[in-house]
């Protein structure tokens, strides 16, 4: 086994090419997950790879290269649009984790429970993938993440980075999440919402998705159109609208409970992103 | 009701109450009990100023040291050619080990040895707990022996290999085949055959009158069942051992609770001498009852010795969850009957709990219900069933933690249905005399813990009704509980006093300080009773070449400690009597007449005739004066007296009416523990055995796979325990009344801590939502 760590990005791909590897960012999901005596042919360390630490913003586009971390995200000068994001950062794990893991890591990791998904959601955010064969391509994040701990990603490609269409600057926006303790917690399930208001306080644009309470975290569009035109204290969440969840039952809460949760959570992040 | 100091006091009144407050410098005067009577009589020299020990908050001793990094713990001794250990664990519950691959293994690199059943030295199995005065281990089982499995996570290979690295790798190049047989893994299944358990020298069975009938006839009753799970022991420092074979003696550094029983308990399995064994444990992070003796020791000894290399072994956090047991799982009922006045008629506490075949050790869940409360009639019994899995053992408050939720949680409904207060309901139920012993007490203030805690906390007293209330979302309640630990003190306790040529004192003990602060502790308590200044005694522990036997555990350590430092005491003034010159006027003085004080040897009847103890020294033919003096019969809980400690919780507890989040903003406790030797010490046990219960009631437990036999969440990520953020304001208090028949005036504070938080917790959380939690933890779920 190897260990190698590009500073290039066109070394990177090259080093992915050769076959079986493991990609290691923060490591924070990596290492806890290893088998002992069971290691890939190599890992490739990304976070020394030039620009991929850079968080840059365009006319457009909002893009995070995939080194970087939770905490680069508290620190970054970014629209109100993006202070779920900024909470969920804040919540992945401790200060520890935050300051060696990083967003990519966490879609890339595709757990059902990884915080980063609903606010990138939310946010409309795309991934961007590059390989040495097909170059790069640019997938919706719903569309990058298939299953339980599975995505999209060749064997032989990378993440490169994050993208989100730059939001609207009125856009406001809040993260809940709710674990078994106060801290350092795995979610029972969280939800991320984004709201445009007009002058009226009326809802005239809404994103809200949800974490841990179905495979893979997902969008809820019969509530998100439900919203428009209301303000945000009329807003009712009924249970139809919480129909593409799938909650199971398991150690960490039952999925009856998990329902009556999340209702609660998209009322709260509502009413939270709208006072801001 | 916040940030009152801890030990301020309401009971000035109280003449039997010593006015020793935390923190007063007056706390010492020598002529508090527990002295030689003659030196309470008398105008003895007063210690004050730098001689006041006893009661002042002496910062730890090993604080410093600590915190710099300079205190080296079992795995940071080494030694030249030192190898790392490495173990592989079963994957089955119970059978035979058929086959067993290890020439990858052995090819790896760095790696110097693979021991197995098939290579491995022969042992005597190893003696446990209570199957003789000095069993130290957690259970009988064989130590690699034979091919036989008989739990899930049992070493079945040690490897050693020159990096710990090296050695990690090549156990999982070790494959291993096994005929799996059957395994008895479910609770139920083990309880069907469970039997009445026998505990620490007594059936777990007190039966008073007709208690079945007594509850059925009770004006009012309630009649409920509870469920906690096991817990694991998860202190900061995972077990660890190095071990080096040299010039016929065994030494161990480990970080063991007892270092004295541990090593006799290891020499007996390698057939040598006690003598032969030197084991020393000067710093050990965090014990709680599960530093003992596991198989990892024998292991590290067993391996060395074939290899005839240094070895040490260093616990994984998984391997402490594999080998090193703690708290059993446990099915209870508390039933309980009254009059319409809430005199109990009946008092029910029965119930199962596991254990396993080659261990005695059955969690004695109602030891609270024997001596917290008078009773017309009672029923208290534990019945043990036997799983095939690792061994339980103690664990911070053993009984009482699990013990007192249930029956502190069935008084609260109990005062309910009597619309009564539920502290008033406990004092009408206060014992005059021990409920089951009919002994007297010792002291006992628990009432005046109960009332001092509700004015501090706020109380409002309640009869019938809940006082919860809600503020938006959030439902707001309160709830108390009263707290109970037992009075122990072990025999095998011992200490040596030197005294030097500048007029300092080194004592010698083999306690241990688990980082609760021993040996600040003994130096005050060595303080006040030598009149020698604190900063001026050294003490040396945790090393089996020291005196005594001493455990830490049962929260009776310090008690021991203080029978041993009295004990040689006297010796010591026998010696310094027979140094006195003929011509000074204490000259033919005998011992008993004499005392200690100032840095002086004086008279009892005539305090102003003294000498100073470094002239005395320095008549001494060696330069030093030295006495050696044994803790001595154990008198007072086993012959004549009730001794128990007990206290009161109170909690405020807010609950989520939507998510179920339930959070503890305020807990106040006051404790009825003796004398409290140094405030700062008492306040952090106190504290911290109160958070470990937040844990307990809130977050913690073994998730333990029935179908296998085995733990699925051996690790901080998912074995929950309290973070900071989870962490309340903890206000502490204590009654400070000395205990007269405890050496040192003090009962013991470990574990008192662990009881009562979970009950207190339950019962707020009903005054806040009207639903009752009666299975541990307390999940979100739960309430919802
Ligand atoms: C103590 C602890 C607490 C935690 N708490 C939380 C929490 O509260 N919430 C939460 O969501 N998560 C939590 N996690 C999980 C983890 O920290 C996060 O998912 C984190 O964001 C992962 O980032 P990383 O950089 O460490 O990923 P790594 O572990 O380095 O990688 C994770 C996965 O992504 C792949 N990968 C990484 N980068 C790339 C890339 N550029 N291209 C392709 N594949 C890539 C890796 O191959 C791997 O499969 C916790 C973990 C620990 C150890």
């Amino acid at each position: 086994m190897s260990y190698i760590s590009p500073t290039k990005i066109d070394e990177a791909l090259e080093v992915l090419s050769r076959g079986s590897g493991k990609i290691i960012a923060g490591g924070t999901d990596v290492y806890p997950s290893a088998q002992l005596g069971q290691h890939p042919d190599f890992y490739m360390d990304v976070t020394r790879i030039d620009g991929l630490k850079r968080i840059s913003v365009s006319k457009d586009i909002v893009h995070f290269g995939s080194a970087v971390t939770w905490t680069d995200i508290i620190n970054a000068d970014l629209g109100s649009a993006f202070d779920a994001l900024k909470a969920t950062a804040r919540e992945v794990g401790s200060v520890q984790i935050q300051n060696a893991a990083t967003l990519a890591g966490n879609v890339c990791n595709a757990s059902p429970a990884a915080d980063g998904v609903p606010p990138l959601l939310a946010l409309d955010a795309s991934v961007e993938l590059a390989s040495r064969a097909q170059g790069s391509r640019l997938l919706p994040l719903a569309e990058f993440i298939t299953g339980v701990r599975s995505t999209v990603l060749r064997r032989d490609e990378m993440v490169v980075g994050l993208q989100v269409p730059v939001p609207p600057s009125t856009m406001t926006s809040a993260f809940e999440k709710l674990g078994s303790r106060r801290y350092l917690v795995i979610s029972i399930c969280m939800t991320a919402v984004n709201l445009v208001l007009d002058q009226d306080n009326r809802i005239t644009d809404a994103r809200i998705a949800v974490g841990a309470c179905s495979a893979v975290a997902q969008r809820l569009p019969a509530l998100e159109a439900s919203v428009i035109g209301q303000r945000p204290a009329d807003v009712e969440i009924k249970p139809e609208f919480l129909a593409p969840l799938t909650p199971i039952n398991d150690v960490r809460g039952a999925a009856a409970y998990r329902y009556d949760v999340v209702q609660e959570q998209c009322r709260r992040a509502i009413m939270q992103a709208a006072s801001r | 009701m916040t940030n009152i100091k801890p030990n301020s006091s309401s009971h000035k009144s109280d003449p039997n109450r010593r006015q020793v407050l935390a923190g007063s410098a007056a706390v010492a005067a020598i002529g508090a009990f527990g002295l030689p009577v003659g030196a309470q009589t008398t105008a003895a020299p007063a210690a004050s100023g730098a001689f006041a020990s006893l009661g002042v908050p002496h910062v730890r001793r090993d604080g410093a040291e600590k915190a710099r990094g300079g205190a080296k713990f079992a795995a940071e001794y080494s030694y030249p050619g030192m190898v790392y250990g490495a173990l592989v664990y079963s994957t089955i519950a119970r059978g035979t080990i058929t086959s067993l691959e290890t020439a990858e293994a052995e090819a790896a690199p760095g790696v110097v040895l693979v021991m197995t059943h098939e290579n491995a030295p022969r042992l005597e199995r190893p003696e446990p707990f209570y199957s003789s005065p000095t069993g130290m281990a957690g259970s009988s089982t064989p130590v690699m022996q034979d091919a036989e499995v008989l739990w899930n996570g049992q070493p079945v290979a040690v490897v050693l290999a020159s990096t710990q690295e090296e050695a990690d790798h090549a156990a999982t190049l070790i494959n291993v085949a096994y005929e799996e047989a059957d395994a008895v893994t479910s609770f139920d299944v083990a309880a069907e055959s469970a039997q009445t358990s026998f505990y620490a020298g007594r059936d777990l069975l007190i039966e008073e009158g007709d208690a079945e009938a007594a509850l059925a006839d009770a004006e009012v009753s309630v009649d409920l069942s509870f469920n906690t799970p096991a817990h694991n022991h998860n202190q900061i420092e995972p077990h660890a051992v190095t071990v080096l074979w040299k010039d016929g003696i065994l030494r161990m550094h480990d970080c063991s609770q007892g270092v004295d029983l541990s090593a006799i308990t290891i020499a007996k399995v390698f057939g040598i001498s006690s003598a032969e064994v030197h084991l020393s444990a000067e710093y050990v992070g965090g014990g709680f009852g599960g530093k003992t003796v596991w198989q990892y020791h024998i292991l590290a000894a067993a391996a060395s010795q074939l290899a005839d290399r240094p070895v040490r072994m260093s616990l994984t956090r998984e391997g402490v969850f594999r080998i090193c047991g703690a708290r059993a799982p446990t099915r209870q009922r508390v039933a309980l009957g009254s009059d319409r006045k809430g005199r109990l008629t009946s008092l029910i506490h029965t119930g199962t709990t596991m254990k396993i075949e080659n261990n005695s050790m059955t969690e004695p869940f109602f030891e609270q219900s024997e001596h917290m409360y008078r009773a017309d009639n009672m029923h208290l019994e534990i019945r043990a069933g036997t799983m095939d899995m690792l061994a339980n053992t103690f664990m911070r408050a053993p009984g009482a933690a699990t013990g007192t939720f249930t029956l502190e949680v069935a008084l609260d409904e109990l005062a309910e249905r009597l619309a009564i207060d539920p502290i008033e309901l406990r004092v009408r139920n206060e014992p005059d005399v021990n409920p089951t012993t009919g002994r007297e007490h010792s002291q006992r203030a628990s009432v005046d813990a109960y009332r001092e805690g509700a004015r501090r906390f706020g109380w409002v007293p309640r009869s019938g009704q809940r006082q919860g209330y809600r503020e938006g979302e959030w439902q707001v309640g309160t709830g108390m509980a009263a707290a109970y630990y037992p009075y122990k003190r072990f025999p095998g306790g011992a200490a040596r006093i030197t005294l030097d040529r500048e007029g300092g004192a080194l004592i010698e003990t083999a306690a241990a300080d688990m980082g609760m602060g021993t040996t600040t502790a003994t130096a005050a308590v060595a303080s006040e009773r030598l009149g020698i200044p604190y900063d001026a005694i050294e003490v040396r522990h945790g090393d089996n070449t020291l005196p005594g036997a001493l455990i830490a555990a049962a929260s009776q350590q310090t008690a021991a400690i203080g029978a041993s430092l009295t004990a040689a005491h006297e010796v010591l003034l026998a010696e310094l009597a027979s140094l006195v010159p003929a011509t000074s006027p204490l000259h033919g003085l005998p011992a008993a007449e004499l005392g200690t004080a100032e840095g002086a040897l004086y008279s009892l009847a005539d305090p102003h005739q003294r000498i100073p103890l470094i002239d005395l020294v320095a008549w001494s033919e060696s330069g030093t004066v030295s006495a050696e003096g044994q803790g001595g019969p154990i008198s007072e809980w086993t012959q004549d007296w009730s001794m128990h400690s007990t206290g009161a919780v109170f909690t405020e507890v807010r609950v989520n009416s939507v998510t179920g989040e339930i959070r503890v903003p305020h807990i106040t406790a006051i404790y009825d523990c003796g004398k409290i030797l140094n405030s700062k010490l008492a306040e952090s046990q106190f504290r911290g055995g109160i958070i470990m219960a937040l844990g307990m009631t809130l977050m913690e437990g073994a998730s333990f796979d029935e179908r296998n036999g085995r733990v699925m969440n051996p690790s901080f990520g998912s074995y929950y325990m309290p973070t900071h953020l989870d962490v309340p304001h903890i206000d502490v208090g204590w009654t400070d009344i000395p205990d007269p028949q405890a050496p040192t005036g003090a009962r013991g504070i470990g574990e008192i801590g662990m009881s009562g938080p979970a009950a207190a917790i339950s019962n707020a959380i009903y005054d806040a939502t009207g639903k009752r939690a009666r299975d541990l933890p307390i999940r979100l779920d739960a309430l919802m």
